[in-house]
């Protein structure tokens, strides 16, 4: 028996597919693929396949990440290469690593996630992005109507920022605590932004690019995150920047 | 990977299932239009989720995409809400791997499958900017070519078509399209062209056929123009088990209706049930090679990775080599957790021994369709199903653990009798009592026996024996229901048995369309300007407007559902040769009066008409039993 993690990137049309059809396209894929992948024991059997993180319809990612346990393989990279093989449509493995057999699953792992979020054309706020984020996160406390399944509850989001810039004014990149301890949606964040600025929003003005998941762990300098895995992480995350090993980043 | 699309994010984020117009599936095919000298649009005119669960466009799909010089594209019925989207915003309908517009194909294909997406037809036209009727179209406008069941009566939505394409498409498409593109490099008139088309076997060219009625509305004569053929034979393909199969069927990204590979044992059906269309339109019975379906079964899973299979035809049962098949598949499917789905097989030991091996059987049910509630009337419909069929086939199944039963039955079948409608409460019933009497108490595990019997209103359809028969009216179809309810609910049993029944509006119009003429047409096109599409869906099905309609247009409903038709009559479809011909088809309607029984294919010959093909069941030695 092996664990793998798969780290994938997503783009093109496919992005329209909801989480639980990107699901069933993997699944195919797996099979297609004739990767020996574990199932379930019972009379309706599925495979040991899962997703950390959903990504909202509609957004593209370069780092969403799975868990499978496999019952043999050659290699982990073969593994990833005849995933590759069967798959054309807009999903592309781009990392794998083993994970040992008691780890977390890659959904409940999760601690943060990583997004540029730019405006469609003609509908970029008409507000200055910089200097309103500035103010925004100046405040010590940043209050947001947060929908739960037991109706709205406000809640501090600024302890959930963890990094944040500017891009030439027109784009929000951020680090963002996500999983289930205290997530942090990219969309309820610009919905605060607005509010803060006072102005109503245009409809599907903003567009999400998640750059990578990150789990979390310790070590002798504190709390960090870090992405699921370091592979294929693009040069302008916050992981690679300056002075950050191992992509970690102490929050 | 095409990663153009039609529709602006806006437009995909604010509809519902924007997965349906974004095309880019596994096995979809994309080609460079330098290389391309035909794009054909294939539509199935229903929504997406309906049409991408049919097998004729995949086979057609994969072997049009064969062609080095063409290019095919599916494109399905917006829903309800993109539709307005498209029309508010005047966004032309496209097709799904290109996302290019449809109208600037060269051919526009529908495949009709039932009577109640016409009207959706016209959704596709209109929403393309095509001309609705044939005869406004030009070389701007694609060829509009229909296919499938409905094109063996098309005469209500003939103004509508260039060409219909009579029976099986494997056969003439080729030819077709060679004929479009020496049309094309020789600058021949759109015209000139449709009338080469009906010089071509199986192509019905509409505009070619003058129709012309008598005062009570019957058809008088219809004659063929500019040498078009009296008589249209059906297209029939000869060699089923060397025909093109498509290996590599397009997989939706959503759930479907069929979310599942498809594999079709044979085509047509040894039966003879006099109700049935598919069983005459499908004749002579054609097997496929066992070895092949082997082979097809293990690519088809391999290439998709699907996690299900099908077996598909009329009468799977009937299959010669079905047990070899099925050892096969089961060996094969366990060990690549593979479900195996059977639909339309006959409750026997046999069935139920495969059944336990591929399902699980507290979950699953056991379905029957006697189709009608006593032997005389299943012996009038030629429905060979007997009561003692069921009661044995359940008793062999309760002993098995099934405890779930379905039933299906039609309500207003020819000469039917109360007591005929009755007896579906008694069958019911007694399927009840073989299962208490079959499961001792202690041994049903809290466990009881669930029936659900269900009825829909029997539609008479052409090239059936029934094709002359009176249907019945809404008021004597709810009658009737009422009727099959009270007997139910006079059984000792009736708290174990459900009952379900169909709208009788619907069924009233599918009789009209079904067994229509050409006069129908403009009554299509005034109840789609008033906004009626998706009729096959209840709630979006508006019966008052098409009464109206047709009220305005001066035709009676009752003249194409209630009237029963004379022998010598010219039907609107007689320009259409089907393989089995009409003296067949009136002696079966008059062994049906009697309640005679006829024997099916493989016992012995009645001389439908089908052998004119040469091939198939006609010509293997005949079983008696």
């Amino acid at each position: 028996m092996i664990k793998l993690r798969m780290k994938f990137k997503k783009h093109g049309p496919i992005r329209f597919l909801g989480h639980l059809d990107v699901m069933r396209y993997v699944q195919k894929a797996i099979r297609r693929a004739e990767i020996d992948i574990k199932y379930s024991e019972g009379y309706s059997p599925h495979q040991i396949l899962s997703f950390a993180q959903p990504l909202s319809v509609g957004s593209t990612t370069d780092g969403d990440y799975m868990d499978m346990t496999l019952i043999s393989c050659n290699s982990p990279e073969e593994v990833m290469y005849k995933l590759n093989g069967v798959m054309n449509e807009g999903i592309e493995i781009t990392g794998v690593s083993v994970l040992p057999e008691k780890s977390e699953n890659a959904m409940t792992s999760v601690a943060a996630a990583e997004y540029i979020i730019s405006f469609r054309d003609g509908k970029a706020p008409s507000f200055d992005i910089s200097k309103t984020m500035e103010a925004f996160m100046s405040n010590d406390h940043v209050m947001a109507v947060k929908k739960t399944k037991n109706g709205e509850k406000e809640i501090d989001i600024k302890p959930l920022i963890y990094i944040w810039e500017v891009i030439d004014n027109n784009k929000i990149h951020v680090l963002l605590s996500a999983g289930s301890a205290a997530n942090l949606k990219a969309a309820l964040l610009i919905d605060s932004i607005y509010k803060f600025a006072e102005e109503e929003m245009k409809e599907f003005a903003p567009v999400f690019h998640r750059l990578d998941t990150y789990l979390a762990g310790d070590d002798d300098n504190g709390h960090y995150v870090q992405p699921m895995i370091m592979d294929a992480v693009r040069e302008d995350s916050f992981s690679v920047r300056d002075g950050v090993k191992e992509g970690k980043i102490y929050v | 990977m095409n990663e153009k699309l039609a529709l602006s994010d806006e437009i995909l984020l604010s509809i519902q299932k924007p997965e349906r117009y974004i095309g880019g599936e596994v096995n979809s095919v994309i080609k460079d239009l330098s290389d391309i000298k035909i794009r054909f649009a294939f539509c199935f005119p229903d929504v997406y989720e309906i049409g991408m669960s049919h097998l004729g466009i995949q086979i057609l799909y994969g072997m049009f995409n064969e062609y080095d010089d063409v290019w095919c594209e599916r494109v399905y019925s917006p829903w309800d809400d993109l539709d307005k989207v498209m029309r508010r915003d005047n966004i032309p309908l496209f097709a799904l791997e290109s996302q290019d517009p449809v109208k600037d194909f060269d051919f526009l294909g529908f495949t009709l499958q039932y009577e109640m997406c016409y009207t959706n037809i016209l959704q596709v036209l209109d929403l393309s900017g095509i001309p609705i009727y044939s005869k406004d179209r030009t070389w701007d406008d694609p060829i509009v070519i229909g296919g499938g069941p409905c094109t063996y009566n098309p005469e209500p939505i003939a103004d509508f078509f260039d060409i219909f394409y009579i029976g099986e498409g494997e056969t003439q498409y080729r030819a077709l399209f060679d004929l479009y593109e020496k049309a094309k490099e020789s600058g021949m008139s759109r015209e000139d062209f449709l009338i080469n088309c009906s010089k071509l076997p199986g192509l019905y060219i509409p505009s070619l056929y003058d129709i012309s009625y008598n005062q009570d509305g019957t058809v008088s004569a219809i004659t063929p123009l500019n040498g078009a053929p009296s008589v249209i034979h059906k297209e029939l393909e000869k060699d089923l088990s060397n025909a093109y199969y498509p290996m590599k069927p397009v997989m939706p990204f959503i759930k479907v209706t069929q979310d599942r590979v498809v594999m079709e044992v044979m085509r047509g059906c040894i039966r003879g049930c006099r109700f049935c269309q598919a069983g005459q339109l499908y004749r002579p019975l054609r097997e496929r090679d066992v070895n092949k379906l082997k082979e097809y079964a293990i690519t088809l899973l391999k290439n998709t990775g699907y996690e299900e299979i099908s077996l598909s035809s009329l009468s799977t049962s009937d299959y010669t080599h079905l047990d070899e098949l099925l050892d096969f598949l089961i060996d094969y499917c366990n060990e690549h957790k593979v479900n195996i789905s059977l639909p339309s097989l006959r409750i026997d030991a046999f069935s139920l021994d495969v059944m336990s091996k591929v399902q699980d059987v507290k979950k699953s049910s056991l379905t029957f369709a006697p189709e009608a509630g006593t032997q005389r009337m299943r012996n009038v419909i030629n429905k060979g199903l007997t009561e003692e069929d069921i009661l044995r086939g359940s008793h062999e199944a309760f002993e098995g653990g099934w405890n779930k039963v379905k039933l299906y039955f039609m309500l207003g079948l020819p000469g039917e009798t109360t007591e005929d409608i009755e007896g579906i409460g008694d069958i019911a019933n007694k399927i009840a009592v073989e299962y208490f009497e079959t499961v001792p108490k202690e041994k049903r595990n809290g466990r009881t026996i669930e029936i659900t019997a269900s009825t829909s209103f029997f539609v008479p359809k052409p090239f059936t024996p029934f094709q002359w028969a009176s249907m019945n009216t809404k008021d004597e179809f709810l009658e009737k229901a009422n009727i099959t309810r009270k007997g139910i609910m006079s059984q000792l049993n009736q708290k174990h048995i459900k009952y379900n029944w169909h709208e009788a509006d619907a069924s009233m119009l599918e009789g009209i369309l079904a067994r229509g003429d050409r006069r129908l047409s403009d009554v299509i096109y005034n109840v789609y300007k008033r906004g009626c599409i998706f009729d096959a869906w209840s709630e979006y099905f508006k019966n008052d407007i098409w009464m109206e309609e047709m009220e305005k247009a001066g035709l009676d409903p009752m003249f194409y559902v209630k009237r029963e038709r004379t022998k010598d009559e010219i039907l609107p479809w007689d320009m259409i040769n089907c393989g089995v011909t009409k003296e067949f088809l009136w002696r079966e309607w008059e062994r049906s009066k009697e309640g005679v029984v006829s024997p099916n294919c493989r016992q012995s010959c009645m001389g439908c008409g089908g052998a004119s093909y040469g091939v198939g069941i006609c010509f293997e030695p005949k079983i008696n039993n």
